[in-house]
């Protein structure tokens, strides 16, 4: 398989105060291929964030480099494509959209790219129905949900036709239901074939990825299938995260001796699990 | 409280007059402007009255609706039309204590008030019958042969639209400040002037930073989605000139010839 994101050695420092630098990333090398769907989890500071932005050339390598589909981030011709073929979907619903129409701000990213305007309308139409919003396509954004303008601003990155789209806690700010859509949403653009990035602080949807990769201090710290890593409880209790609380319960039964699988993420794996003991 | 604020007064309706291209109206109202400076009899008084109903009859929006319009500035058609009868030499007609008004003074007042009501009448059909969007996309195609004298005219446009775009996120947010400080006891409603505009101070400042903090996100997110100012930047909407766009600009033009030849024959 193709690989889609590569970093090597990457390191990311910024200026917080006078005299005070920070170390956001420090030598991250991942991997991600092409059609991957990849969870990045962390606590508040960990880098999660400012390794998304890295992927977008939002932010540039302070040292190592990151390449997107063997494009180097650096290299200012190429910064574009880049930001074509990797999309970015940011956290908060209302300050990513630009237009005053939902169909307006899908067209946005085409607009830019200098798309000719039947395609565009094309295009918008496409990425409209892909994450169900067609019918919402006259209104105005601060008439939307927060799921919905989640979708919406999804649905402007689809109309660039990305290869890969990145999702910095696009769902930090919804409630359950809008978070939902937007993971319903997440899950089949990656059955499409679209690479995707996922960073998020909740584990019920980490575990719907192929790959977790599991941030701390600037340093990859776990990085694996859902099921190998939240097999780590303790590891996982140490970094400040959580797991899934039927994972929990499992871990807490194999502690009480009981010889249960610790491989369990759903209520149907326990549910399975707990009939075969009996 | 803020909610129901809408922007801009346009009136959705699917006339002929909302179908008209944005460029052709904005620059038809100019003209219409300049027009009425330009009558100065009955007769063209007339015209224009009749021009204007039947383009108000057209466009379907209701005569109550657009003369609305005309409360915010009640006062002013008040004070002209005071100041042009009682202010003009000429025959006396009827004396009010030491006020003296004239033939002349009167026809002054009436025309000038009709004028100023028919200015307001005017341009707001070009509000009411043209969203904010099409507004702004006419205006842009409309500045952009002065690009090359400096004139940024994509700049204004997006700004435009992104200020369209955030008023209502910006009121919203407003009254989301608002009742969190007066749930911690602000009062923003009693008191003189100069306490009131005190009391703003805990209201404004939040809703500036939350600003500049948006500001900041958009501006990445724009770049994120490619944006890089307006060269090479190609539209969704194409705005095209129709038969109807032609055929109004033939009627403008005859009508406005028609204002200056009543104003040269007298």
């Amino acid at each position: 398989m193709t690989k889609m994101i590569e970093t090597i050695d990457l390191v990311y420092e910024y200026q917080k105060d006078e005299d005070e630098r920070i170390m956001a990333l420090k030598k991250v090398g991942l991997k991600v291929k092409k059609g991957e769907f990849v969870a990045i989890l962390g606590h508040n500071g960990s880098g999660k964030s400012t390794l998304a932005k890295l992927m977008n050339a939002i932010y540039l390598p302070s040292g190592g480099k990151v390449y997107i589909k063997n494009m180097d981030t650096t290299n200012e011709e190429k910064i574009w494509e880049i930001r074509r073929t990797a999309g970015m979907v940011f956290q908060n619903p209302d300050n990513q959209i630009v237009a005053t129409t939902v169909e307006e701000d899908v067209a946005f990213g085409p607009e830019n790219l200098g798309v000719a305007p039947k395609e565009i309308r094309e295009r918008v139409e496409g990425a409209m129905k892909a994450v169900g919003i067609d019918e919402f396509r006259k209104k105005s954004p601060h008439l939307l949900s927060g799921g919905q303008k989640q979708r919406v601003a999804i649905a402007g990155v689809l109309a660039m036709k990305p290869e890969c789209i990145i999702l910095d806690e696009p769902t930090a700010m919804l409630d359950p239901s809008g978070r939902k859509e937007v993971m319903d949403t997440i899950v089949k653009l990656n059955k499409e074939g679209i690479t995707v990035i996922h960073i998020t602080h909740f584990m019920d949807e980490a575990v719907k990825a192929d790959r977790i990769v599991v941030m701390d201090n600037g340093n990859i710290a776990l990085d694996g299938k859902p099921k190998d890593v939240f097999s780590n409880v303790d590891r996982l209790k140490q970094l400040g995260l959580d797991v899934p609380q039927v994972t929990l319960l499992a871990h807490e039964l194999k502690n009480e001796g009981i010889a249960i699988s610790e491989n369990i993420l759903t209520v149907d794996e326990m549910v399975n699990e707990l009939c075969r003991l009996l | 409280m803020l909610r129901d604020i809408t922007i801009g007064q346009y009136y959705p309706e699917n006339s002929i007059i909302h179908r008209l291209d944005p460029r052709f109206k904005i620059l038809a109202t100019f003209v219409y402007i300049i027009s009425l400076f330009i009558i100065d009899k009955l007769f063209a008084y007339t015209l224009v009255t009749v021009f204007l109903g039947i383009l108000i009859i057209l466009s379907k929006v209701p005569l109550a609706y657009i003369l609305r319009g005309l409360k915010p500035i009640f006062i002013i058609i008040i004070i002209t039309f005071g100041i042009n009868i009682f202010m003009t030499k000429g025959v006396v007609i009827y004396n009010i204590g030491p006020l003296e008004i004239t033939k002349e003074g009167l026809t002054t007042a009436v025309f000038m008030v009709l004028r100023l009501i028919y200015l307001i009448v005017g341009t707001s059909l070009l509000t009411l019958t043209t969203s904010p969007i099409q507004l702004t996309d006419g205006i842009e195609k409309l500045l952009n042969p002065f690009k090359r004298i400096g004139v940024p005219a994509h700049e204004l446009a997006m700004m435009m639209t992104i200020a369209l775009r955030f008023i209502p996120t910006l009121l919203e947010e407003t009254d989301k400040i608002m009742k969190a400080q007066m749930a911690r006891g602000a009062d923003f409603e009693s008191g003189n002037i100069v306490k009131r505009a005190k009391s703003l101070i805990p209201l404004l400042v939040p809703l500036f930073i939350g600003a500049f903090r948006r500001a900041d996100d958009l501006a990445m997110a724009m770049e994120a989605r490619c944006y890089r100012g307006g060269e090479n930047r190609t539209r969704m909407k194409e705005l095209r000139l129709h038969k109807r766009d032609y055929i109004a600009s033939v009627i403008v033009i005859a009508f406005v010839v028609l204002l200056i030849f009543t104003r040269i024959q007298g």
